[in-house]
C-alpha cells in the first residue's frame, strides 16, 4: 500500500480520470488526489450530451459526481484549469496560470479530439460542430434555433447519435459518408441493413460513397457543404464526426514515449517513473489480436482508469486490455451490440450468419473454430455479455458452439454439462 | 451491521417449476398481485430466468457481483450498490444504451422494450425475503449471508458423508 500523504495528480477529469480518482480513494484513504480539467464544467458523463441537443436532459442531469459508482469523497476537481505541462524529473505539474503542483503519482487521462479532416476546407465556420464538450453540445444546441438542415459528415456513432438528436428538435439532417453504408467501424455493409432500414424509416437522409470537399459559409455562417461528387448540399449546421485522436499535446516525447498515444505496460505505468496513463489517451491492447489500439469509449476508459488508480495506489492490478470494438446502442428502434471481430470479408474466419425479420446476428469464430472471436447482434442483443466473456477469456468453445450459433446459449450452459438431451 | 444475504441456489433442489419466475414478476407488477398482474400492460417481467441445460432446470440471477461490470461500464451513471450491497438500476437514469447487457457475463439484465430501460434483480427492497426466494417450493433457492451458506453446505456435507459410512 502507498503511505499515507501520497500526493496523486490526475490529469482530465473524465471517463478515465474519475474511474481513477475513485479507485485510488477506495485503495487509500489519506493520500490528495487533485484531478485537473480544462473544462468548464465539473465531471459529466460525456455520452449523454446529444440529450441537451434534443433537450431530453439538462447539464445538471449529466453530472458525475454523485451518480453510479462515483461517491468517493475527497476528491478535489479543478476546473477551467489546463495542464501546459509535466516535470517528470521534478516530478510536478506546470498549470496554466503559472502555477506549480508536485505529485507522487501521477495519470494522464486527457482523453482525446475530435479529427478534423484537414483536406475538408472551411471547417473553422460558425456553425460547424464537432459534439465533444458539453460546451460544444450547448454550442449546436444554440444553432438549432435557426437551422432548417443539418448536415452530417461520418456515419459513427457520435454523428448518429447527434443525428437523432437533431432529428428530435424538428430539424431535416443528412448523413454524409464516405463508406458505402453506416457504421462502418462497427459492421460490416451486407450486416447493417436492418439498421439502415431503421435509420430511413427515423426521417435521416443517408448519403453513401460521399464525402465533403468544402464548407461554404456566408452571412451567419454555415450555408452548405460542397461534396466530391460536385453537389451541394444546402445547410445551416454541419457536425462532424470523423473520429478522435489521443490529447497528447504538453506531453514531451522525449520523456514519457508516444506512439499515438501514451504507451504504457500492462499495470498501466509508461515509462517515465510515477507516471500512469489510461483512456482514451492511452495506447492499449486487443486481447484477441495482441495488437496495439487506442479506444475512445466511455465504457474502456472507465475499466482502465479504474485498473490505473488501483496501481497507483500500490494495488498491483494488471490491465486486461480491451477489444478495439466493443459497442451497445439502439438507433431508432433497433438495438445492436458489436463486440471483437466482426469484419470477416476476405478474411480467415469462420462466420455464422443468420437473418430473420427483425433481427439479425452474425458470430465470428478463429478459423479453426475453437473460439469465439466476435459477435455482431441486431435486433435481439439478449445475453450479449457472455459472448464477451467468451470472447475475451479466449476461452475453448466447442461444448456449447451450437448455443452460441443459435443464439441460445445462457449461464446454466456454464454451471451444467450438456448431455444433448433436449 | 450484520453479514448482507445474498440469493443462493441449490441446483440439486430446482424442479424447474418456475415458481421464482412469477413470484418475481408479481413483485414488480404494479399491482403486486397475480389476478392484477396478469392483466398489466406491459406484462410485468420476471428477473429471474430458470434456464434449462439438458432438462436439468438451472435458475439465473444476477449475483449483485462485488466488481459489478454493468455498475462501472454504465455510460449515464445509472447504476449503482445500495449501503446493503445490493446493485440497483434506476430507471430514471437510465438511457436504454444496452452497455450494461454487453458487459453482463451471467446474461440477467433485461430490457425493457415499451419503456426502453434495463432492468434487473434488485432484490426486492421492499420484503425482508426476496420473492423468488419465498416462492421456491423445495428451497432451491435461498437468502442467506457467504458464511452461513457455506457453514450451512459444509454441515450437509458432512452429514451426508456420516449417513453413507452408516455413522
Amino acid at each position: 500500500m502507498a503511505s499515507s500523504g501520497t500526493r496523486y495528480v490526475i490529469v482530465g477529469a473524465s471517463a478515465a480520470g474519475m474511474a481513477a480518482a475513485e479507485a485510488i480513494r477506495a485503495t487509500d484513504r489519506s493520500g490528495s488526489v487533485t484531478v485537473f480539467s480544462e473544462e468548464p464544467d465539473l465531471p459529466y458523463f460525456r455520452p449523454l450530451i446529444p440529450f441537451l441537443i434534443s433537450g431530453r436532459k439538462s447539464a445538471a442531469d449529466m453530472a458525475l459526481m454523485g451518480q453510479g459508482p462515483y461517491r468517493g469523497a475527497g476528491i478535489d476537481v479543478r476546473i477551467d484549469s489546463r495542464v501546459d505541462r509535466i516535470d517528470s524529473r521534478a516530478q510536478t505539474v506546470e498549470i496554466h496560470n503559472g502555477e506549480r503542483l508536485p505529485y507522487d503519482r501521477l495519470l494522464i487521462a486527457t482523453g482525446s479530439s475530435p479529427y478534423i479532416p484537414p483536406e475538408i476546407a472551411g471547417t473553422d465556420t460558425e456553425g460547424v460542430f464537432a459534439l465533444r464538450t458539453l460546451a460544444d453540445a450547448r454550442a449546436a444546441e444554440r444553432r438549432v434555433a435557426g437551422t432548417r438542415h443539418a448536415v452530417m459528415l461520418g456515419g459513427g456513432m457520435l454523428n448518429l447519435k447527434a443525428s437523432f438528436a437533431l432529428l428530435e428538435r424538428g430539424l431535416q439532417v443528412t448523413l454524409v459518408v464516405k463508406s458505402p453504408q453506416v457504421l462502418s467501424q462497427l459492421m460490416e455493409p451486407d450486416d447493417a441493413a436492418l439498421i439502415r432500414d431503421a435509420l430511413n424509416k427515423a426521417g435521416l437522409k443517408i448519403e453513401t460513397g460521399a464525402g465533403a470537399v468544402e464548407i461554404l459559409s456566408k452571412g451567419r455562417g454555415v450555408s452548405g457543404v460542397l461534396l466530391d461528387d460536385g453537389r451541394t448540399l444546402d445547410c445551416e449546421m454541419v457536425c462532424i464526426g470523423k473520429g478522435v485522436q489521443p490529447n497528447v499535446a504538453g506531453i514531451d516525447p522525449s520523456d514519457i514515449r508516444i506512439d499515438r498515444g501514451v504507451v504504457v505496460d500492462r499495470f498501466t505505468a509508461s515509462n517515465a517513473a510515477d507516471i500512469f496513463a489510461a483512456g482514451d489517451v492511452a495506447v492499449t491492447f486487443d486481447p484477441i489480436t495482441g495488437g496495439r489500439i487506442v479506444t475512445g469509449l466511455w465504457t474502456n476508459a472507465v475499466d482502465m482508469g479504474r485498473c490505473a488508480g488501483y496501481n497507483m495506489a500500490g494495488k498491483p492490478t494488471e490491465y486486461g486490455g480491451t477489444f478495439g470494438i466493443l459497442n451497445a446502442t439502439q438507433v431508432a428502434d433497433v438495438a445492436f451490440v458489436s463486440m471483437g471481430i466482426v469484419h470477416t470479408t476476405g478474411r480467415d474466419y469462420e462466420t455464422h450468419a443468420h437473418g430473420s425479420r427483425g433481427a439479425y446476428r452474425k458470430l465470428v469464430f478463429s478459423s479453426d473454430g475453437t473460439r469465439l472471436v466476435g459477435v455482431l447482434l441486431v435486433g435481439d442483443i439478449s445475453r450479449a455479455g457472455m459472448y464477451r466473456f467468451l470472447i475475451k477469456e479466449g476461452k475453448p468453445v466447442a461444448k456449447i458452439k451450437s448455443h452460441i450459433i443459435d443464439h441460445t446459449l445462457h449461464y446454466g450452459h456454464f454451471v451444467c454439462p450438456d448431455t444433448g438431451k433436449g | 451491521m450484520s453479514e448482507p444475504k445474498e440469493i443462493f441456489v441449490r441446483l440439486d433442489r430446482c424442479m424447474g417449476c418456475h415458481s421464482c419466475e412469477l413470484a418475481c414478476a408479481v413483485e414488480h407488477s404494479g399491482s403486486k398481485s397475480l389476478y392484477g398482474a396478469i392483466s398489466e400492460q406491459p406484462r410485468p417481467k420476471p428477473r429471474v430466468y430458470v434456464e434449462s441445460v439438458s432438462k436439468t432446470p438451472v435458475p439465473v440471477v444476477c449475483r449483485h457481483c462485488e466488481d459489478a461490470p454493468c455498475m462501472h461500464a454504465c455510460i449515464a451513471g445509472a447504476i449503482r450498490r445500495t449501503e446493503d450491497g445490493v446493485v440497483i438500476t434506476q430507471s430514471d437514469r437510465c438511457i436504454g444504451c444496452w452497455t450494461c447487457v454487453m458487459v453482463c457475463p451471467y446474461g440477467v439484465i433485461g430490457r425493457h422494450l415499451e419503456e426502453h430501460k434495463a432492468y434487473r434483480c434488485d432484490r426486492c427492497p421492499d420484503r425482508e425475503i426476496p420473492a423468488c426466494v419465498g416462492a421456491c417450493p423445495t428451497r432451491a433457492l435461498v437468502y442467506r449471508s457467504v458464511t452461513d451458506f457455506s457453514r450451512h453446505t459444509r454441515k450437509t456435507a458432512s452429514a451426508q458423508m456420516l449417513g453413507t459410512q452408516g455413522g
